[in-house]
């Protein structure tokens, strides 16, 4: 089982296919039984194993106990304070009795007791080089942890991703570093922030600092003993891409072969960004998996002439090989920091032909929802998430190139006003929800405008490489002097491209939404609210004030028969740099100050999670005596 | 006023000729081959290289990123290689 490869540029693509076939095969019949067990603890609601809820990242519950009928009637059952400040974006797994919480920097990791709420099973606090603060972009998030059930061989496990740019993998019962390994150096300026996640045995880890010049790159590992299986970067040779022989064979017009090198000048791929900080969807009938790569480094974009491919790309890859079987790139030669990393949702819909398709479904930070046929990568429909979106006219189908409207193009020497969306996007790292009976995906939207002004700068490894000044503010439809109105929720069709509703919110909804079978959306806020809205009209049913502002996504389970409903709280993030880090030019923070220079009339720092029921019933509850010393 | 309007469309040819077949207002869509659709702005290079903006990116400084990830793998190797051998993980 000693066969392990990574992008080489003397490896031929064929020749790494090869070689990666023989891989799978050995691993296949190992890999089978553990995969299983997720997918079918995903399938449950006492559990929510994965970031995303599911392999279709749909973010969708079943349960029905708390429903739009009864939902005033939630209340807070428990709570759990994770010790840290800084944002707490993603949100705690549960499994079994045990929900496991986690931290930003400096990343520590609580498995807590669901039969004695809040009771430390164990916890993990990493000993971290303190000078990856000084690298991370925008705040010291962490987005969270995954989960593989184990198999004879090998325990369950915790898989957690480190600031510094360790993944560690902790006995899930135990706590017990099980194998940790490297995957980014922060003296050259590459951190993690993001969850991994698992597939069959492997777990993929993202990267983080394309805003220091990072070239993106995933890895996946063996869970078994933490060796390293492939690696595949997001710029490059071919053979460093990790392009399958088919690579976008259905639709050439993407482009295919050698464009990661020759769509740049010289050798600037080598620093031209790219990473990917977001999150993952697995399709496992399909065996193959959706993540999207981010921004082009630098910001200016006049320093790397040429489409900068395969940055801002929506990637379908083999979950084995990594070998991508599609590439669709958003926004070429990005003028505007639209980092593609957002969420890929899973759906199965019939579309205008009046057939069925296997569907992933993405807001992008430009601005556009993209549904694409997640088999073959044809793109199926691409909207406006917002009409105020300007930079783009819209989205060509045929030939999938945005056509973009000049007036709100960027270039060295101007600056840009009234751009639409602002480099925040109408979009970010918020987890979304898609209802399966309603055929609706309920959106957290920014409604963020910017004026822009690049700069020129020299890179230097471990240095921040940005290279554009940027102000912020909300867009058209809220109110810009006030610094309020940054933010939306909408209940969208992608078929038809229409919106069955959309309500304002005060701030940028920044962390997601979640949706149930009771009829009802959640989200937090900055400002320190959890929310739910009728998903039927979108009218706010219940809502309850944090100990501090939201940028995570809600979750939900049941545990003896009772449903929950927990989200974290803990402002920060980019949007809340300005809080965090006590900011006040309004160009600070890569331009979120000035946007939200009133979130901190209305929360400050903390963290944690807190725990919802029906009247906060709880284990409590049921027995006032739960926990007490006994003789 | 003609003067004027002679003198833009001059002033737009000289740059067009000066830097190339520069798009007057790039929108994308102008394509040379799949997936090369990237025009030089008006004003603009098409190369930057020699440039005003040429950044003069340090070979050294470029290859750096690379060395520090063939470092980890290989600590990595050596660390999975221990364990298969041992069972215990050594960091």
């Amino acid at each position: 089982m000693n066969i392990r490869t990574r992008g080489k540029s003397y490896l031929s693509v064929a020749t790494s296919a090869a070689l990666l076939g023989s891989v799978v095969g050995l691993l296949a019949s190992g890999s089978v039984f553990a995969n299983k067990n997720l997918v079918e603890l995903q399938k449950s609601e006492a559990n929510w194993v994965m970031q995303g809820k599911n392999y279709s990242a749909n973010h969708f519950s079943t349960a029905t106990q708390v429903n739009k009928s009864n939902v005033k009637d939630l209340e807070p059952a428990w709570s759990f304070s994770t010790g840290a400040l800084s944002g707490h974006e993603g949100a705690p797994l549960v499994v079994g009795d045990i929900m496991y919480i986690h931290s930003p920097y400096p990343n520590n990791t609580f498995a807590v007791s669901l039969k004695e709420p809040g009771k430390i099973l164990w916890e993990h606090k990493p000993k971290q080089d303190p000078a990856a603060r000084a690298v991370a972009c925008c705040d010291v998030v962490n987005r969270g942890l995954a989960y593989w059930p184990g198999d004879s061989k090998t325990p369950a496990m915790i898989v957690k991703s480190q600031l510094d740019g360790n993944v560690v993998a902790l006995n899930a019962k135990t706590g017990e570093v099980y194998w940790k390994v490297e995957t980014a150096d922060i003296s050259v300026g590459q951190t993690q922030t993001a969850a991994p996640f698992v597939m069959n045995d492997l777990v993929v880890q993202g990267s983080s600092g394309a805003e220091l010049g990072v070239r993106g790159y995933l890895t996946a590992f063996d869970m078994h003993t933490g060796e390293m299986v492939w690696r595949w970067y997001a710029t490059g040779p071919d053979s460093e891409i990790g392009l399958d022989k088919d690579f976008n064979s259905a639709n050439p017009h993407y482009g295919q072969k050698d464009l990661g090198t020759k769509t740049w000048e010289g050798d600037a791929w080598k620093i031209g960004g790219g990473t990917n900080w977001g999150w993952y969807a697995y399709d496992p009938d399909l065996n193959m998996f959706y993540y999207g790569s981010g921004n082009p480094a630098p910001w200016n974009e006049t320093m790397r002439p040429g489409d900068n491919k395969w940055t801002m790309t929506i990637w379908g890859r083999d979950a084995d090989t990594g070998l991508a079987k599609f590439g669709y790139q958003k926004t070429p030669h990005d003028e505007w920091d639209y980092a593609g990393v957002n969420v890929m949702m899973l759906s199965e819909q019939k579309t205008a032909d009046g057939k069925m398709h296997k569907l992933l479904t993405h807001p992008d930070r430009n601005g556009i929802v993209y549904t694409l046929d997640r088999e073959n990568g044809d793109l199926i429909s691409a909207n406006k998430m917002d009409e105020t979106a300007n930079w783009v006219k819209k989205v060509d189908l045929k030939t999938g190139l945005p056509i973009r409207d000049p007036e709100f193009s960027t270039s060295m020497g101007n600056r840009s006003h009234d751009i639409c969306p602002s480099a925040m996007g109408f979009h970010n790292q918020g987890m979304d929800s898609y209802d399966p009976n309603k055929e609706l995906f309920f959106l957290g939207i920014n409604h963020l405008c910017m004026d822009w002004e690049p700069y020129m700068l020299p890179y230097r490894a471990g240095q921040f490489f940005v290279g554009a000044n940027v102000w912020t503010y909300p867009g058209p439809k809220g109110d810009r002097q006030k610094g309020i109105g940054s933010g939306q929720v909408k209940a969208y069709n992608a078929i038809t491209g229409k919106f069955a509703w959309e309500k304002m919110e005060k701030f940028a909804v920044w962390g997601g939404t979640t949706a149930t079978a009771g009829d009802l959306v959640f989200y937090g806020t900055l400002d320190g609210f959890i929310k739910a809205r009728d998903t039927d009209t979108g009218k706010l049913l219940w809502k309850f004030r944090l100990p501090s502002g939201a940028v995570g996504h809600p979750m939900t389970y049941t545990h003896d028969g009772v449903q929950y409903v927990a989200i974290y709280y803990g402002v920060g993030g980019w949007p809340a740099v300005g809080l965090v880090f006590d900011l006040n030019d309004p160009s600070a923070g890569l331009g979120a100050v000035g946007a939200f220079k009133e979130l901190a009339h209305y929360t400050q720092m903390g963290g944690g999670v807190i725990v919802f029921s029906l009247d906060g019933q709880s284990p409590f509850t049921k027995d006032v005596n739960l926990g007490e010393y006994e003789n | 006023m003609n003067k004027i309007k002679l003198l833009a469309i001059s002033s737009a040819t000289a740059l067009m000729f000066t830097f190339g077949m520069s798009a007057m207002a790039y929108d994308g869509t102008n394509c040379k081959s799949d997936g090369v659709c990237w025009e030089a702005k008006p004003g603009f290079p098409n190369e930057i290289k020699g440039s005003k903006f040429d950044p003069k990116h340090s070979a050294k400084e470029l290859e750096k990123q690379n060395v520090a990830n063939n470092a980890m793998e290989e600590r990595n190797a050596k660390r999975v290689e221990n364990f298969k051998k041992t069972g215990k993980w050594v960091y």
